[in-house]
């Protein structure tokens, strides 16, 4: 458990932050699709620490400034949106497995709804020095409206390959971010082809369905109810299928948040 | 010879008995809150533990119950995990021989559907070597068979003590479930059917609702409340079972700091466990072995003994 001390905390949308941490130097440099546990110091609020996903870190001698995109959900976030800079929060991690690189597959495709954003933004960037040359990327980003477009910043200047789907078609296509697969991944390679995605359980399902008969693997980041972060409450459980296929418990926190798509039991759900 | 000898000729004030089990100092982890003990190893030295008790064991794995599996709800949380574990077999092969490499007690909680499985757990740990007492979990309020429902109900308690005791030669800790009119009839049925000391308060059965959705917070609908919120409960239970028993009582339920570990031991605990405070800090465990050393220190108590069930009315 480190303390840290906030820099900024921006109001970004109706309900979305983006929020910097200053963190001692000892804190270990995160992998996309990490999380930390994050709480108030002085909390007068709820017991538990709340799972946020890294956005970005940066380190340098001196310090480690991690960032979070969040909305509020909850009291637990809504006590973190109030606070201000200087203020003390307590922070474990960085936790879990995050996205594996799988260096042959050279054709990586990028999705994220809402808050998914966050992780899928960090990895763009941990894999944009190997955008070009033989490597490709390509980034779709949906949400319900424009206004919660959020985060998109670092990836507009990467050289990557945007595209945004909009509920309510107020920006990019109307319609889910899963819709704009079939274009996106038609004529690809399986074989070179990886798709990494973080965003709402039913965005993430509907892409387990859509990729079933394509034959491209992708990763993707899921969200459940935490309070331990490290794999010993077992209250984060999701049902898997081990390489026996045998369905397992795994803990989100710990062998994830980031699993095989195919590997869920979207129907245990 | 230059050794210094200090350190082994001066037993530390904070050593207690339970039974026949010696402990370096009254604070274990409870079960369920640590895991098999490994998953808090980059945060808490175990060694200093008093001891760990691993999440409930049954005779073969179980998945627990679907999510959502908690809810944090006012000074506490609520959670219907099921008893999810990888079984007795698969502890003993896969768990216990990392935990064996520490000089702290390891404590199984054991759990049945049946009175026989209960026993069959039991067997199977004792033979395995490594574990040094056995908590048995008549109060898990989050299983459809088993658990609670032997719990609630003296007579129950008392059969599966004696079974237990009758299969093993471990020392044996009842724990007791607060969803109970009179917690010290079921106290004392467990030391009258030979247990070695029992342990409470399991958690508060719960719920909590969705006002949006009209939907239950948790897949189970009911769970168990754990925290701060049940501290009060568990220290009146404590303190009745301890004036009504002479077998050693841990207090369990809501313990944050050495201070409310206190509370337990004056009100006749003679050992504690903290559970939900390791999710909230990984490293309450030391931090209240910590702070109960400098209680000590700071009353010149120089024996657990002289401070368990001191409370002056």
């Amino acid at each position: 458990m480190c303390t840290g001390r906030i820099t900024f905390n921006n109001q970004l949308g109706p309900h979305h932050l983006h929020m910097a941490v200053r963190l001692p130097v000892k804190f270990p440099d995160p992998i996309p699709g990490q999380f930390v546990m994050i709480r108030p110091t002085r909390n007068a609020g709820p017991l538990l620490s709340r799972p946020l996903s890294i956005y970005n870190y940066e380190r340098d001698q001196n310090q480690v400034i991690l960032e979070f995109l969040y909305r509020v959900v909850g009291r637990g976030t809504e006590l973190l949106s109030q606070l201000t800079p200087a203020a003390e929060v307590n922070i474990l991690g960085p936790l879990g497995r995050g996205f594996r690189i799988e260096k042959t597959r050279s054709h990586r495709i990028l999705l994220a709804g809402g808050m998914g954003v966050a992780p899928i933004s960090f990895l763009a960037h941990y894999l944009k020095g190997q955008v070009g040359g033989k490597h490709e990327l390509k980034i779709c980003l949906g949400a319900k409206s424009c206004a919660e477009i959020i985060g998109i910043e670092r990836i507009k200047v990467m050289q990557g390959f945007l595209n945004i789907a909009t509920d309510d078609g107020s920006m990019g296509s109307c319609g889910p971010v899963t819709d704009l697969l079939p274009n996106i991944t038609q004529g690809c390679d399986p074989r070179k082809t990886i798709i990494y995605a973080c965003g709402p359980m039913a965005m993430l399902k509907t892409l387990a369905e859509q990729l079933a008969p394509t034959g491209i693997p992708c990763q993707a980041s899921i969200e459940e109810r935490m309070a331990c972060g490290v794999g010993a409450c077992l209250g984060c459980a999701v049902a898997v299928k081990n390489r026996r296929k045998e369905i397992e418990q795994k803990s989100v926190c710990k062998d994830g948040p980031v699993f095989n798509i195919e590997d869920i039991c979207w129907d245990q759900l | 010879m230059t050794t210094n000898h200090k350190v082994h000729d001066t037993p530390s004030k904070l050593t207690v008995e339970i039974g026949s089990l010696k402990l370096k100092n009254p604070v274990m982890t409870a079960s369920g809150t640590f895991g098999y003990g490994e998953e808090y190893a980059p945060y808490v030295d175990l060694d200093r533990l008093g001891a760990i008790i691993v999440k409930g064991l049954s005779l073969k794995p179980r998945r627990g119950n679907s999510s959502p599996r908690i809810m944090e709800t006012p000074a506490g949380m609520l959670n219907a995990i099921g008893l999810q574990n990888v079984g007795v077999k698969s502890f003993i092969r896969d768990k216990l021989p990392y935990l064996r490499q520490f000089a702290t007690a390891i404590i199984a909680n054991v759990y049945g559907e049946t009175i026989e499985e209960y026993l069959r757990v039991c067997e199977i740990l004792t033979a395995a070597g490594g574990v040094h007492a056995l908590e048995i979990n008549v109060s898990c309020p989050n299983v459809k068979k088993g658990g609670v429902a032997f719990g609630t109900d003296p007579d129950m308690i008392a059969e599966v003590t004696a079974g237990v005791k009758g299969v093993t030669d471990l020392p044996v800790i009842v724990k007791l479930s607060p969803n109970v009119t009179d917690i010290a009839a079921m106290a004392k049925a467990a030391e009258a059917a030979g247990a070695d000391a029992v342990s409470l308060i399991n958690t508060i059965t719960g719920m909590s609702v969705d006002v949006e959705k009209r939907i239950p917070h948790l897949k189970n609908i009911t769970g168990g409340l754990s925290g701060p919120a049940i501290k009060p409960i568990a220290l009146r239970m404590v303190w009745q079972a301890a004036s009504q028993v002479h077998i050693p009582v841990i207090g369990v339920g809501g313990i944050m700091s050495a201070a409310d570990a206190l509370e337990f031991f004056i009100v006749g605990a003679r050992a504690i466990q903290v559970g939900t405070a390791n999710f909230v800090e990984p490293r309450a465990t030391i931090n209240i072995i910590e702070g109960i050393e400098a209680y000590m220190k700071r009353h010149n108590i120089d024996e657990m003994d002289s401070l368990v069930g001191t409370l002056r009315i």
